[in-house]
């Protein structure tokens, strides 16, 4: 396959530009599964806060930590584990559930990749509600390093967009790999550092946290949110995984692109 | 002004996930396109819909594409619209293409007709302003009245056939692909339905459709192509290959 890097830098650029359409997208989509419902999106908020605060004050108690040190950590870091997460599983099918758009007409196709990131966002400004619930609760301060929690959630936002570009290219060629990336986010997220510290984890174990990236963006979400700055080596981290996965997208894209609609 | 040049384009379809009984049933059995053997061991399967096929159109021409089905008709349409990169072979448009396939991109059920004459307009390039402008001729061509604000699945079936026919006309387009079976209704509805098919191809520049009806081939188009198992059997007049195409079906 020759590789058309020109199809691919204007199939990004021309879909971010397409805000109306993804916005539109991406907010109906969410108004669609909650239709006729009377608290809408707050169901997702309301399970997840209920798992939070049910398991932090059981967990602290297990851990014998204080409930008001151990609940807000748990909260920020399920929320923003809960963000990443579901871009990614999203990530897999999203050229194959937009396969009626693919196959009707061209169109640049991160549109549909920026509207699964873009409605996830959304979730998680209605998730933010039982943080801010726990935060009084808990008197977690307001800094100035919470204000970090915009180049943290940034990081989320522009590594999602590749991330649902490269994986949903794989994803409608290979249909195994949506299960195979389902089942090691699942595990994933008990080797990651959410339930208990980095400190918990003792020195042997490091390794789990300090080249994991999904703690690493874990971590500039969670961190800021609890008043306290990311560690650097979190930024340096997911600067590399920034640079090294949109190369890699932007490779793979402009050789595959126009094959997209021939694997669905 | 609109212009499409197709130069000698192939389009092969993987087939995927194919079990190996599969396969052999599927080598003993003719189809449409040709099923080959494809890729460096001979171990993919491919089925051929196009097979150099070429053709040049300029301002104001009408072609019609005639041929059974599998011919290769649909897979045509969706290269000229940019859908499918053909697998060799070039292809040049130069113009705003209007893909009027079956469905309509976007169309909810649980949405009002209101909210989904919006985002099938936005799909089909259309600015919010123009949305805004048509919508109310929209709603009346569809002649949905007070139905517009209620979901389409409340509609029915005819309704929704109405509303997504009259989005996808409400465009103004340089070059038209229709597919047909666009517009399908009451009797009532076919008659309004030409009518405003009428204009719209009108007011374009290129319009190519595929169809099975040599009437409808005859009233729109000024020139035809017969494809047959993905290749193009005969390039001309309505007339002649209408000819042609009536007498392969005789055979």
């Amino acid at each position: 396959m020759i590789p058309q890097y020109d199809v691919a830098l204007a199939d990004f650029a021309d879909g971010l530009a397409a805000w109306r359409i993804w916005g539109r997208l991406g907010w109906q989509e969410i108004r669609r599964r909650y239709r006729r419902t009377t608290i809408g999106p707050f169901w997702t908020s309301l399970s997840l806060g209920i798992f939070i605060v049910v398991l932090g004050f059981v967990w602290a108690n297990l851990w014998n930590q204080e409930p008001k040190k151990y609940l807000p950590f748990l909260c920020a870091g399920m929320l923003a584990w809960n963000l990443m997460q579901t871009i990614i599983n999203e990530a897999c099918i999203v050229f194959i559930g937009g396969e009626s758009f693919i196959k009707q007409m061209p169109f640049p196709y991160s549109m549909l990749c920026w509207s699964v990131v873009w409605r996830n966002l959304v979730v998680f400004g209605h998730n933010l509600l039982i943080f801010i619930c726990v935060a009084f609760y808990a008197n977690v301060p307001f800094t100035t390093a919470s204000l970090l929690v915009i180049p943290g959630l940034a990081f989320m936002i522009v590594n999602g967009v590749w991330i649902a570009t490269l994986l949903g290219l794989i994803c409608s060629r290979y249909r195994d790999v949506q299960q195979v990336v389902a089942s090691l986010l699942q595990i994933a997220m008990f080797v990651t550092p959410i339930f208990f510290s980095r400190e918990q984890l003792g020195r042997r174990l490091g390794l789990l946290t300090d080249f994991n990236a999904l703690y690493h963006f874990v971590e500039v979400v969670r961190a800021p949110l609890l008043g306290q700055a990311p560690a650097i080596w979190s930024w340096f981290i997911l600067l590399c995984v920034t640079i090294t996965g949109w190369t890699a997208t932007l490779l793979i894209y402009s050789r595959f692109r126009r094959r997209v609609p021939y694997w669905l | 002004m609109a212009s499409i040049v197709v130069e000698d384009i192939t389009v092969d379809f993987p087939i995927y996930g194919s079990q190996k009984s599969f396969r052999k049933a599927l080598f003993s059995r003719a189809v449409g396109g040709f099923i080959r053997r494809d890729g460096p061991h001979q171990n993919r399967i491919a089925v051929r819909a196009l097979e150099n096929v070429s053709l040049k159109l300029g301002h104001g021409d009408r072609l019609g594409l005639l041929g059974h089905n599998g011919a290769g008709k649909s897979t045509l349409l969706r290269v000229l619209a940019g859908v499918y990169v053909p697998t060799s072979g070039r292809v040049l448009i130069d113009g705003r293409v209007s893909p009027l396939f079956n469905t309509s991109p976007g169309l909810d059920p649980d949405d009002t007709g209101y909210e989904n004459i919006v985002t099938c307009g936005m799909f089909l390039g259309m600015t919010r302003d123009e949305i805004i402008r048509k919508s109310s001729e929209i709603a009346e061509f569809s002649e949905l009245g007070d139905y517009i604000n209620l979901p389409v699945r409340t509609y029915s079936t005819g309704m929704v056939t109405r509303l997504g026919f009259a989005i996808a006309t409400a465009i103004d387009p340089e070059i038209v692909l229709l597919d047909e079976g666009l517009a399908a209704g009451d009797a009532r509805f076919a008659e309004r339905a030409k009518q405003r098919a009428d204009a719209l191809i009108d007011r374009s520049s290129i319009l190519v459709i595929a169809s099975h009806s040599e009437a409808l081939i005859r009233l729109w188009c000024n020139r035809a192509l017969l494809l047959d198992g993905g290749q193009v059997v005969m390039a001309g007049g309505v007339d002649e290959v209408i000819d042609a195409y009536s007498r392969s079906s005789a055979r």
